[in-house]
Formats: C-alpha cells, sequence, structure tokens
C-alpha cells in the first residue's frame, strides 16, 4: 500500500491509484473539469497539474501512478500561477453567458474562477464564435461556444449509456462535440446524465432550460418509482423563502428537475427518472365520495370502516407504490381481515423501454418487493376474484373496478383524478410521494428513503393514518 | 459500397485478428477514391460492416484533411503554401492559379471542372514550389508551369 | 577532413536501383540472415543499445532504450510500426528512402521484428504520399515473392507480416502515440503517458514506433557491427544524419552529413550557398519546431546536436531550411502560426485554444493592427505550452515563435511601431528595397 504525500500530509493510497484519486477520496479538491470517477482518463483540461516536490515544473494529477513517498504539492505558488493560466485559456473563447446560462451558480468554471483567482481575459482578439443552442437531441440543448471540450459526455456515451453516439468533429479550435448523424443520441434513455457531467454550462436540459435559477431550489432525497431499480434522487423544488406568490401557486410545487444521487451503479439514472415531474403532474383527486356524492373525509372513512367491518370475504390489491411503511401499517392493523394480492399499479407505456442492460426494469413500480415481502401473493392483470368476494379495496391503481366481482362492494384509495372513483362505494384521495417520508425496497432488496418536499394538502390523507382510523372498530373497544 | 465488399474482405483478411476499426481508413479511401467523395449512406453502411460506432466514421471523415463529404472539381489541385514552398514564391502562385481559374482556394469552377485548396507541408520542399493535382505530385512549379498544367487538363476534358 | 561517411546514400541512384535485384546486387538482405542465424532477438536489441543511435524522427530519443522496454516473455503480441508521416515542415528525407531504398527499410524492419519479436508490422505513411507510396508497396510486393516476409525466416520460426497503412492528411499522425491512434481506425488524437507506448500501444499492446531513417540504419549496424557504427558522427550523435535541405538555397535536396562537421561547409560548400550570393539570415537547422540558427552562428558551430544545443536549437527532424537576408521574420512567423493552428488535433487546452490566440496575434501584427504587447503575449502562450500539454506540438509551436522572437524581436518591434515590415514583408529570396 504505498503511501503518498499531498501538501505535506501523508495518505494511504492503493496501487494502481492515480494521486487524483487519492487526493478527491481524501477531501483534496483539486480542481478537474475533464476527469471523473466513473469515465476513464483523458487528461485534455490540464487544470488537474500538480507540482512535484523537487521539480519546477506540474503534471497532470488525473494521469499520476502513486508511488510509494510520492511527494505532491496542490497549491504551490507554481501551481497556483499555473492554474491561472489554465483558466486563462479554458475562458479564451468562453462567452461570458453567465448572466443568462442555466449553469450559473453549480459551474465548475465559475467556481474554479474565484477559488483560484482567475484574472480577466488579457486577449485583444475578439472569441471564437460556434454555434448556440444546437439540438444535440430533442432533450438536450449544446452551447458549442460554452464547451471546454473535456469530452465527459463522449465518452459516458460510450462507457457507461454504450449507445456510442457523441463525438468530436473537426479538429483544433473548430473542435465541436456532436451527435452521430443518425440520432441515436436522442434513443439514448440516459442521455440526459450529460447535463449533470457537463461541467459548465454547454449542456443543457431543453426541459429545464431557463425554468429557474438554481440557487432558488434546493434539493429534497427521494427514490425514482420509474421502476424496481429504485434510483435514489434529488428532487429540486422552491425553496420555501423564495416562493413565488405572484404567479401560480402550482409553481411552487412543482419538482423543477430531478439529478441523481449516489447510488450503487454510480450516479447515473435514465430519462424517465428526470421527467419525474409527469409522474406527479397529473389531476389530483382532492373529493373524498360516497357512491359518487362528495363528502367530508371522515364520512367517507366512517363509510369504508363500514364496509370493512361488515364484509366476509375482503380482498385488497396492494399498491406497489405503497412505502414500506405504509405496507406495515396495513399488515399490522388490517391484514388481517383481508386477503392481499400485490398488484403493479404501472405497466410499461407503448414505446417506454422494457428492460435494458444497465438500469431500466421492466417492472415499472418502485416497491414491488417490499410489498411482496409483506403480502407474499400476486395479482395479475385478468385475474379474477372469487365470486364470493364481498368486498374490494383497492389501493392504488392499476386495477379496473369494473372487474370487481358484480356483488361486491368497492373502496378506492387513490391520488389521482379518475371517472371510475365516482363508481366505487367509497372513495379516499390520497397524498403522493412528495408529500409525505417513507422508504421502498428495490429488486435487490435494497431499502432507500425518500423525503416530503412539501407539506402535504389539508384534502387527502396519508396511507399510514388512514389504516389506523379505519381499524379502529364502531364498537365500544373491549376492555383492556 | 457493395461492390468494394468483396476488396474489403480480402483487406480485413491481412489485418491481425481484433483490427477491424483499423479498416475505417483505407475503407474511407477506397470508397472516396470509387465514388470522388464519401456519401452520406457510405457511413452507415461502412459502420455496419466493420461494426465500429457510426460516430467514429463521422469524426474521422471530418478530422483528415483529405476526406470529403462533397465532390470537388474534376481537376483538384492542392497547393502548399507551407515555409519553404513559401520561402520560393508559394503565395504568388496561389495568387495566379485563383486568378487564371477565376476561383479562391476552397472553391470550384463553376463548371465544375477545376477546384483549388491549400495544402501543408507535403515534403516537396526541395523541389518548391509545389501543387498537387488529383493526387499526383507536380514540384518545381512556377506560373507557366501551372498554365501549363491546366491547359493539360483543359483538353483533357474535352476529349 | 576526410569525406563524410556515407552508410544510407552508399548506392548511385538509378531509375532501378531501388528494386530488390540491384539491392540484393549491393548485399542486401544479408544482414537480417546474419541477425536470425547468428544472434538472439536480445543479442540484436543489445547491438542496437551498443551502437548508440539515436531517433532521427525529431525526438533524439535512445532507440535501443526504447526496445529495452519490450518484455519478449510476456506472452503478449508486440508491434512494430515505422514512422513514415515526415509531416514537419521542410523534412523530406524519409521520402528519400522510401523512393529509392524501400528493401533498406523492409531489410530493417525485419531486424528489429526479429528483435522485438514483433509477427505484424506497420509502415504508416502519410496519406499525401505519390511515389514513396508507390515504391514501399511495389518493393513490399518484391519482398514477399521473395519469402523475407510473410513466412519463416532462415529455418527460424520468425515469421513476419507487413502492412503499409496510409494516413489521410494530419501532421499530428506523425506524433508517435498520435499514429498509432489513427492506426487504430479513429482520429489521430495523441494520448497522456503514462503509459508509454512500449508498455500500452497499438490496441493496448507493447508497440515500438521508429522513423523511417532510424530503421534503415539497423542493416549497417548488423553487417558492420556496432563499433563501426559508432565510429563515425560525434561520440554523443554516432552514426549519420540524412539532411533534406530547402529554401534560400542553391542545390537544395536530400544529403547525408556527419554530424561534427563545421555547419558553413555543408551551406556553403556541400549545398552551393545562397541564390545571388546573399547572406544567410538564419536558418531552421532541423524541422519548424526547432529553433532558428542565425547566419553568425552557422559559421562559428558545427552541424551536430551537441553545438546545436549551445544555440538553443538541435538537429531535430532533419529538415533545414535557408532564409536569406531581406526575408521578413514577421510573416515567416505567419506562416509557422497558421500551420500549427491548422494542424492542432484540439484535445488538450493550452494547445488548442494556444495556437488559436497565437494565430490570430501574428495575423493582427501583420496586418499593422499589432500593439506592443503582442510580443509579449506570444512568448506567454508559448510557455504556457511548453510541457503542460497532451503531446509535444504545443511545445514545438512555442519554440518555433520563441527561437524567431529571441533573434529578431526588432523586427516585431518594428512591425507593431511602424505597421509594416523591415523587409516590405518579403518571403522569396531576393534583395529588399
Amino acid at each position: 500500500m504505498p503511501r503518498i504525500f499531498i501538501d505535506g500530509k501523508p495518505y494511504e493510497a492503493k496501487s494502481g491509484q492515480t494521486v487524483m484519486e487519492v487526493a478527491r477520496a481524501n477531501g483534496v479538491d483539486i480542481p478537474a473539469f475533464c476527469w471523473h470517477p466513473e469515465l476513464s482518463i483523458a487528461g485534455n483540461c490540464r487544470v488537474c497539474a500538480v507540482q512535484v516536490e523537487g521539480r519546477s515544473w506540474v503534471e497532470i494529477s488525473c494521469n499520476m501512478p502513486v508511488t510509494e513517498d510520492l511527494k505532491v504539492l496542490t497549491d504551490s505558488d507554481i501551481v497556483r500561477d499555473y492554474r491561472k493560466s489554465i483558466l486563462q485559456l479554458t475562458t479564451l473563447n468562453h462567452p461570458v453567458d453567465c448572466g443568462i446560462c442555466d449553469k450559473s451558480g453549480e459551474c465548475s468554471l465559475q467556481d474554479y474562477h474565484y477559488e483560484h483567482n482567475g484574472t480577466p481575459s488579457i486577449s485583444r482578439d475578439a472569441k471564437v464564435h460556434s454555434t448556440k443552442f444546437h439540438k444535440l437531441s430533442p432533450r438536450i440543448t449544446l452551447d458549442n461556444e460554452r464547451c471546454i471540450l473535456c469530452t465527459r459526455c463522449v465518452r459516458f456515451t460510450h462507457e457507461v449509456s454504450k449507445s456510442k453516439s457523441l463525438g468530436v468533429v473537426q479538429r483544433g479550435d473548430t473542435s465541436l462535440i456532436r451527435g452521430s448523424e443518425d440520432g441515436a443520441f436522442a434513443r439514448d434513455d440516459y442521455s440526459d446524465n450529460v447535463v449533470d457531467l457537463c461541467p459548465v454550462g454547454a449542456l443543457l436540459s431543453t426541459a429545464f432550460l431557463y425554468k429557474s435559477r438554481v440557487w432558488y431550489l434546493k434539493p429534497t432525497p427521494s427514490v425514482c418509482p420509474g421502476c424496481a431499480r429504485g434510483c435514489a434522487v434529488d428532487l429540486w423544488h422552491r425553496k420555501p423563502e423564495w416562493k413565488l406568490h405572484a404567479l401560480e401557486a402550482r409553481k411552487n410545487v412543482a419538482i423543477e428537475r430531478v439529478t441523481p444521487r449516489e447510488n450503487p451503479h454510480g450516479p447515473w439514472i435514465c430519462n424517465k427518472g428526470r421527467d419525474y415531474a409527469s409522474f406527479v403532474e397529473r389531476p389530483r383527486a382532492w373529493q373524498a365520495m360516497s357512491a359518487g356524492t362528495p363528502v367530508a373525509t371522515h364520512t367517507a372513512i366512517d363509510a369504508a370502516r363500514l364496509l370493512i367491518e361488515g364484509a366476509r370475504n375482503p380482498f385488497v390489491l396492494v399498491s406497489s407504490w405503497a412505502s414500506n411503511e405504509e405496507l406495515a401499517a396495513f399488515r399490522n392493523l388490517l391484514a388481517e381481515r383481508f386477503t392481499a394480492l400485490v398488484k403493479a399499479d404501472r405497466l410499461a407505456q407503448p414505446g417506454e423501454p422494457m428492460e435494458d442492460a444497465f438500469l431500466i426494469r421492466a417492472d415499472k413500480n418502485p416497491n414491488t418487493r417490499g410489498a411482496l415481502a409483506q403480502f407474499p401473493n400476486e395479482w395479475e392483470i385478468g385475474m379474477a376474484l372469487p365470486a364470493d368476494c364481498d368486498l374490494v379495496l383497492v389501493w392504488g391503481e392499476g386495477f379496473d373496478l369494473a372487474s370487481a366481482p358484480p356483488k361486491a362492494r368497492t373502496i378506492v384509495l387513490d391520488a389521482w383524478d379518475k371517472p371510475t372513483h365516482a363508481t366505487a362505494d367509497v372513495f379516499i384521495p390520497l397524498s403522493i410521494q412528495t408529500e409525505r417520508a417513507g422508504t421502498y425496497t428495490n429488486f435487490e432488496g435494497r431499502v432507500t428513503a425518500f423525503e416530503a418536499c412539501f407539506p402535504k394538502p389539508d384534502a387527502v390523507v396519508d396511507a399510514e393514518s388512514l389504516f389506523a382510523s379505519l381499524a379502529r372498530s364502531t364498537l365500544p373497544a373491549a376492555a383492556e | 459500397m457493395k461492390h468494394l465488399v468483396a476488396e474489403f474482405d480480402a483487406l480485413r483478411a491481412r489485418f491481425p485478428e481484433g483490427f477491424s476499426s483499423s479498416m475505417v481508413l483505407p475503407c474511407l479511401r477506397r470508397i472516396q477514391e470509387d465514388r470522388g467523395y464519401v456519401a452520406d449512406e457510405d457511413i452507415g453502411d461502412l459502420a455496419a460492416y466493420l461494426g465500429v460506432p457510426r460516430i467514429q466514421i463521422e469524426e474521422v471523415l471530418s478530422f483528415y484533411g483529405q476526406f470529403r463529404r462533397a465532390p470537388v472539381g474534376r481537376c483538384h489541385i492542392e497547393a502548399c503554401r507551407n515555409v519553404s514552398c513559401s520561402l520560393l514564391g508559394a503565395e504568388r502562385l496561389i495568387d495566379h492559379l485563383s486568378r487564371k481559374l477565376g476561383i479562391r482556394p476552397g472553391e470550384t469552377t463553376a463548371d465544375g471542372e477545376f477546384s483549388l485548396a491549400t495544402a501543408e507541408c507535403m515534403a516537396s520542399c526541395g523541389t518548391a514550389p509545389m501543387v498537387v493535382v488529383n493526387g499526383k505530385y507536380h514540384e518545381s512549379m512556377d506560373a507557366a508551369k501551372v498554365d501549363a498544367l491546366i491547359e493539360a487538363n483543359r483538353v483533357k476534358a474535352a476529349e | 577532413m576526410n569525406a563524410p561517411a556515407r552508410l544510407l546514400m552508399n548506392f548511385e541512384v538509378t531509375p532501378t536501383s531501388h528494386l530488390l535485384a540491384e539491392y540484393q546486387a549491393r548485399g542486401g538482405y544479408q544482414a537480417i540472415e546474419k541477425a536470425i542465424r547468428t544472434m538472439t532477438p536480445k543479442q540484436v536489441t543489445d547491438t542496437v543499445t551498443t551502437s548508440g543511435i539515436q531517433g532521427r524522427g525529431g525526438a533524439n530519443f535512445s532507440a535501443g532504450r526504447k526496445w529495452g522496454v519490450i518484455n519478449l516473455n510476456d506472452g503478449q503480441p508486440h508491434y512494430l510500426c515505422a514512422n513514415a508521416d515526415e509531416g514537419e515542415p521542410g523534412t523530406f528525407k524519409d521520402r528519400w528512402i522510401l523512393e529509392n531504398a524501400p528493401h533498406l527499410l523492409l531489410e530493417s524492419m525485419l531486424i528489429a521484428a526479429y528483435a522485438l519479436q514483433v509477427r505484424h508490422a506497420f509502415i504508416y505513411i502519410r496519406g499525401e504520399f505519390d511515389l514513396p507510396y508507390r515504391r514501399i508497396t511495389a518493393a513490399l510486393e518484391e519482398a514477399y515473392a521473395a519469402g523475407f516476409y510473410g513466412k519463416p525466416l532462415f529455418g527460424s520460426d520468425f515469421t513476419c507480416d507487413l502492412i503499409v497503412y496510409r494516413g489521410a492528411g494530419s501532421y499530428i499522425c506523425g506524433e508517435a502515440s498520435g499514429l498509432l491512434t489513427s492506426l487504430e481506425g479513429k482520429r489521430g488524437y495523441p494520448r497522456n503517458r503514462p503509459p508509454r507506448l512500449t508498455v500500452r500501444g497499438l490496441y493496448q499492446k507493447p508497440t515500438v514506433v521508429n522513423n523511417v531513417e532510424t530503421l534503415s540504419n539497423l542493416a549497417g549496424i548488423i553487417n558492420n557491427g556496432p563499433d563501426a557504427f559508432k565510429a563515425t558522427g560525434t561520440k554523443k550523435s554516432p552514426g549519420t544524419r540524412l539532411v533534406s535541405i530547402s529554401g534560400h538555397i542553391n542545390k537544395p535536396g536530400v544529403y547525408e552529413v556527419e554530424p561534427g562537421r563545421p555547419f558553413r561547409e555543408f551551406i556553403f560548400d556541400t549545398c552551393g550557398g545562397v541564390p545571388g550570393g546573399r547572406k544567410v539570415k538564419c536558418i531552421i537547422p532541423g524541422g519548424i519546431s526547432t529553433k532558428v540558427v542565425t547566419g553568425e552562428e552557422v559559421d562559428r558551430i558545427r552541424l551536430d546536436n551537441e553545438d546545436l544545443a549551445t544555440v538553443g536549437s538541435g538537429m531535430g527532424s532533419g529538415g533545414m531550411v535557408v532564409i536569406a537576408e531581406g526575408t521578413c521574420m514577421v510573416r515567416l512567423l505567419q506562416v509557422l502560426l497558421r500551420f500549427y493552428h491548422h494542424e492542432s488535433c484540439g484535445q488538450c487546452t493550452p494547445c488548442r485554444e494556444g495556437m488559436g490566440w497565437m494565430h490570430r496575434i501574428i495575423d493582427r501584427i501583420v496586418a499593422g493592427q499589432g500593439v506592443p504587447e503582442d510580443i509579449e503575449r506570444l512568448k506567454q502562450i508559448s510557455a504556457w505550452n511548453d510541457g503542460n500539454t497532451i503531446c509535444g506540438m504545443g511545445d514545438a509551436a512555442g519554440y518555433a515563435a520563441l527561437g524567431i522572437l529571441a533573434k529578431f524581436g526588432h523586427e516585431f518591434e518594428h512591425y507593431i511601431t511602424h505597421k509594416r515590415s523591415l523587409c516590405d514583408g518579403n518571403l522569396e529570396c531576393r534583395a529588399s528595397s
């Protein structure tokens, strides 16, 4: 195990590591544009160079193998001067778009300019111009003037998403990042990761373009419900202190963008996860109903409780979007009365990728495994419930109410507005993932937590507390 | 590209195992020799034949100075403008060529007969200035010789 | 002084002297036989190391040391590649070998392949080459037909196959790692080191890339022994060097020089001096990436690496360009910077941005819009590139600029101050008005 010294301090390294890897693993933030822990070494940005003690020049640290007793300096005068020169060269033709650039506030070039005392450009010559707002794909906009040709995006498509759809055309300072002309990049289900990877504001999400300054947003840890992979994500929404008063209140509870958190497979999510907002920006159900008539929520709960107590052969279709906590609550409070079947709330939509060799799973529900852990039996589409079933409790989506046994009563719990809710005997509107906290278990058994982004609206109920209410008997409690 | 596949198969057999990617340059050169330039459909065909990513071929086509994706003149003239040729009058020669043909470097005459380009050092410095015509070196050139060259190529076209 | 040694240009060039029969009549393909029958691969490498031969492509690195990195018993394929990309402006000496002594190269490559246990060898030849390409491919056909390539040699189990691989118009493919990446069918992007190419080269396998002239010396070294080679040239630069000379010189062409002889002897005796008897203003000794040597320095130094080093220069690629009095050095630098800008691959920040920047500055100076700080700026950009790029091209452009600015800075000051050239912007060999 080689021991190296960075700025005089010793660090244990592993054979085969580079100085950059050791530094970053130990909180020494050597700057880097082209280096990324998940990608191959490009060594083209040159900003990571450090000085080996005793030498009067610098060498890139991202490609410097560790050797026993290697001593490097990351902040000597030579390194500081060098960094300023690299920043001069990197920004030579970079447009000062900060005022209108989405990346502002989380841009490595900005950050390093401040941290390492970048100086205004000393060039007297006009900047080289290039294409701006090139549609790399419908989802990704590319500004070639801002691009510093670090090639992280290119390497991502070759090494991670394997679409091999991005490259560098031409050469010299007219080099351009481009997608292959057959449009393969638009078919890369992981394309949006390049927006995170891009150290500057060259690669931008078309959907997020100009939507918000990033410093008005805060990230809330969550879990993508798009499939059983359950990637950990950050959902970005307006900070409470930056609430918009004048515009529609809807903007204040919008998910503006989604970024990956650390996952075992790396900091990547598929494009479906990026479109998290589309999961939740659907018409909500706000109104409890009794046989289609709007009623107060507590009235609907009372009605449901009565139905449950009076049922002889009740079935529950368990939501695979329910959190582990909600599932446990149902198990503890109500399950013994019911025959429980876990259903798939969502199926793959036409045109949606089913399963691939990377992250995407065919099961488009986030907590199938968590639900099956509590209730081992599954319900498949078309499976008929027995004729003597007299109550069907539908929890979540994915069950056609019309297929319930003709004589059975129905209780529907759902967050989303549907015309069929009015045909249920009782309908109670539920909260959604962004309005509560909980955990999901992915297909591998990994448990990941999500937090609430927004307060729960009064009109809806959390399933957890609902089950407690439903379990309370109308009969006087027996003396304990 | 189909009519070239047999040739490509033979070439592939000469390379060691695992060298399919290396075939990109020689295949593009052959396609260009055959058609005069590399067409859009050639890119997909070649990528499929070699099993390399399409983007690799697009990158190669745009990186190397000799590959072109559009036709040039029937008589394509490249004139070196590097150091030794410049020391021996290349700038005047290129000017002369440009005026004689009525086009600037990078352009093709309206009748599609001649195109003109500047080139970097061709390793012909001892016989400067020089031009390359359809890939053939013409060295120790001067205005008179260049005029004769153009005439000879015009005559050829007329035949 | 004795006549200079002739190790390579030691036969009369005729319309047929490049053919196999005549090469064999001169003793060709005896060295490879000697190597295989009487030496082990390691002994061949040791012989090359003993000879002290340095790379003749520009980098001047000890060939034997480069070869010594190859582990003959690693069980991996090894590759050998002759660098025939010859793109360094002013250089056309490898071309002489390809056209006139192709079999010398082919035999020498067999020797190298034997020493390095190479089954597949390549010649990467620049795509623009016309006659050199036809000559080397014709010679290869002859060599195959004669059984030198493609068959086990001289009773051993050593077989070598060779492919001539054509480039497609990119100077940077003359850089060894860019060359290999091009040979892999991609853009000619140079690579960072580590790893060295002799550890991970072509398709990540151990690869030796040598210049055409370097390789072509091997037959002689094996035939006559390394000591005979060391007896020529100088202690630090043994052997001879091919020098291609052009520009303002009466007898341009390729010459074989023995390092250590007076520079002025070569210029004025061998090559006939400058047309019209004009004075030498300066000489680019070894390709445009070597710093210019003034006429006064030419008069007093020997033509070898050590003496050239004392005036900040070197033998480089052997591409010598003579520049006569009355040539505008500002316009000359413009030609060079335009070239570097055009040829930058664009991978790394200092070169990609720096080459364009320098080109724009020099264009502005030539257009009469220069400012005094432009000279400092060119020097600064050169310094920022020195040692800080993926390959040597960034450094090279800097050296070209720094060399000219150091010795002819006053011309730049004049141009900036007076918005016109001291020499009427002249590049050709004629009296300035």
